[in-house]
């Protein structure tokens, strides 16, 4: 390093600097590509009067996608995105199936069939003043 | 095209004075390595179907809209009331499915013929990215349809992202445009398909071109280790060209007549919402492989990582492999570096048994 001479010097300057605004440059182009211009996912459904959902009941909608399950202890969620890679379950016989790569879930949402490594999520279901069913996403 | 096809044919039937065509070809090349059953013309034909793919491309784009709410009907309206419309789309989605397989060939050949050896290394990387670019470019074409049937690899697709550790969920964002697969998925896609995509296949394309004759043209053994010696002028060339461009057009044509590129119907706003029972959950054909894989356990593990593994491995044939003998370049399936050409042997096989074993 003793014998850098100060066109070297000037020389090492000069890249360091081409190097910090070329990943300047890069840094600017990964925030300008990182903005989220749509309004946040809808994660609150309101599901209409707890009345229509009678103990024993099981009702899957589609929509959200997720299984409303109205037992003796109360409601509870789960949800039908599968665990593996996000596609939507179809309800069979012994549970749910996804169509994508061939996941299976029994009733209750535990894996019975790879690959899909985790359970199905819980939902979190509210029932408001009015005795409405409000099903939380997240 | 006709009328470009047409131009061309004129060097069969009149001798011409030297053009910018005849500047883009070599004054002469070597007679045995310009045989069909040498190149498989695969090279050439994937230049001409990027050709095609570029002019119905931008014939498709005065009716595409890529907005969410009218993209499948515009789709539609291309397919069914435009005049020739449904003609020119189906052109664009075999042209854009041909470029695949015969690049795969063009692949197979530099690999089986050892001509990836010093110094067409770098080309060889630079033939290979075109590949990843082009495979690119037809998943994110096949997304822009925007009907029920894309729902699904869209999903698993732009989920595999986010397995990747430390940046996953990032690279997803930057993908999609947002946190969920909506609305500002489509604009990023249709950018990335007619634009930024495109420009880098341009780039890599007369990149590509221009080292092949930098490298010395066709890979041959040196001059005093060819058994044949005779060289065939660049007319002859053109001709053979011109000839090959005429049957892939036929091929096309006839597939576009007859064999119409596939349309569901269209998807609303909420890919979530619009999902039934009918919708078909298969990847695109050359995604297929990848699909059975998924089937096997860890997204990350055979969604990324051993697609990544392959490619590298791929990337790395001309680096750590021993280099073909000299003598041997340019001719079937040489003795030397056998390594090379049955690894890749295997891999294709595997691709290929993985993809036909999927459903």
């Amino acid at each position: 390093m003793t014998n850098l001479s100060r066109r070297d010097f000037l020389k090492l300057v000069r890249d360091g600097f081409l190097v910090l605004s070329g990943a300047l440059a890069l840094g600017g182009v990964l925030r300008f590509l990182d903005f989220q211009p749509n309004p946040a996912q809808k994660t609150q459904f309101d599901l209409g009067s707890a009345t229509n959902y009678p103990i024993g009941s099981r009702t899957a909608l589609s929509e959200i996608p997720a299984l409303l399950i109205h037992a003796e202890s109360g409601f509870s969620a789960l949800s039908l995105v599968c665990t593996h890679l996000g596609c939507n379950l179809g309800e069979d016989e012994s549970g749910f199936a996804c169509p994508c790569h061939s996941s299976h879930f029994d009733a209750e949402g535990k894996v019975t069939h790879g690959p899909a490594a985790k359970p199905l999520s819980p939902l979190r279901i509210e029932i408001s003043e009015d005795n409405r069913v409000i099903l939380h996403t997240s | 095209m006709y009328f470009f096809i047409l131009h061309l044919s004129s060097f069969i039937l009149f001798p011409m004075p030297p053009s910018f065509f005849h500047h883009l070809h070599p004054p002469t090349i070597p007679t045995a390595q310009a045989r069909w059953r040498h190149t498989l013309a695969a090279g050439g034909t994937a230049i001409f179907l990027m050709l095609i793919l570029g002019v119905t491309g931008i014939l498709e784009m005065f009716y595409y809209a890529p907005n969410p709410a009218e993209a499948a009907l515009s789709v539609q309206t291309i397919t069914y009331h435009v005049p020739f419309g449904g003609f020119i789309r189906n052109l664009h989605y075999w042209a854009a499915q041909a470029l695949i397989v015969v690049s795969a060939v063009h692949f197979l050949r530099v690999i089986f013929t050892a001509a990836y050896g010093h110094p067409r290394r770098f080309n060889y990387l630079l033939g290979l990215a075109l590949f990843v670019v082009s495979i690119m470019l037809d998943f994110t074409g096949y997304i822009l349809r925007w009907d029920v049937d894309i729902c699904w690899p869209l999903t698993t697709g732009t989920n595999l992202l986010k397995t990747i550790p430390v940046i996953g969920d990032f690279l997803y964002r930057i993908a999609v445009g947002g946190n969920e697969v909506c609305e500002t998925a489509l604009l990023r896609f249709y950018t990335w398909h007619i634009f930024g995509l495109t420009i880098l296949v341009v780039i890599l394309g007369v990149w590509h071109a221009f080292r092949v004759r930098r490298d010395g043209g066709i890979a041959v053994p040196p001059p005093q280790l060819r058994a044949d010696v005779t060289r065939i002028p660049r007319d002859e060339l053109v001709r053979r060209e011109v000839l090959t461009m005429f049957i892939v057009s036929i091929g096309l044509i006839l597939l576009s007549i007859f064999v119409p590129a596939p349309i569901a119907a269209a998807m609303s706003v909420s890919i979530r919402e619009s999902v039934t029972e009918s919708v078909d959950v298969r990847a695109p054909w050359f995604f297929l492989w990848v699909q059975q894989m998924l089937k096997w356990g860890d997204p990350f593990i055979f969604g990324v990582l051993i697609p990544s593994i392959i490619l590298a491995l791929l990337a790395l044939i001309p680096y750590i492999f021993p280099q073909p003998n000299e003598a041997e370049i340019g001719s079937w399936f040489p003795k030397s570096n056998r390594l090379a050409q049955i690894i890749v042997a295997i891999i294709g096989t595997i691709i290929i048994i993985l993809t036909f074993i999927n459903r």
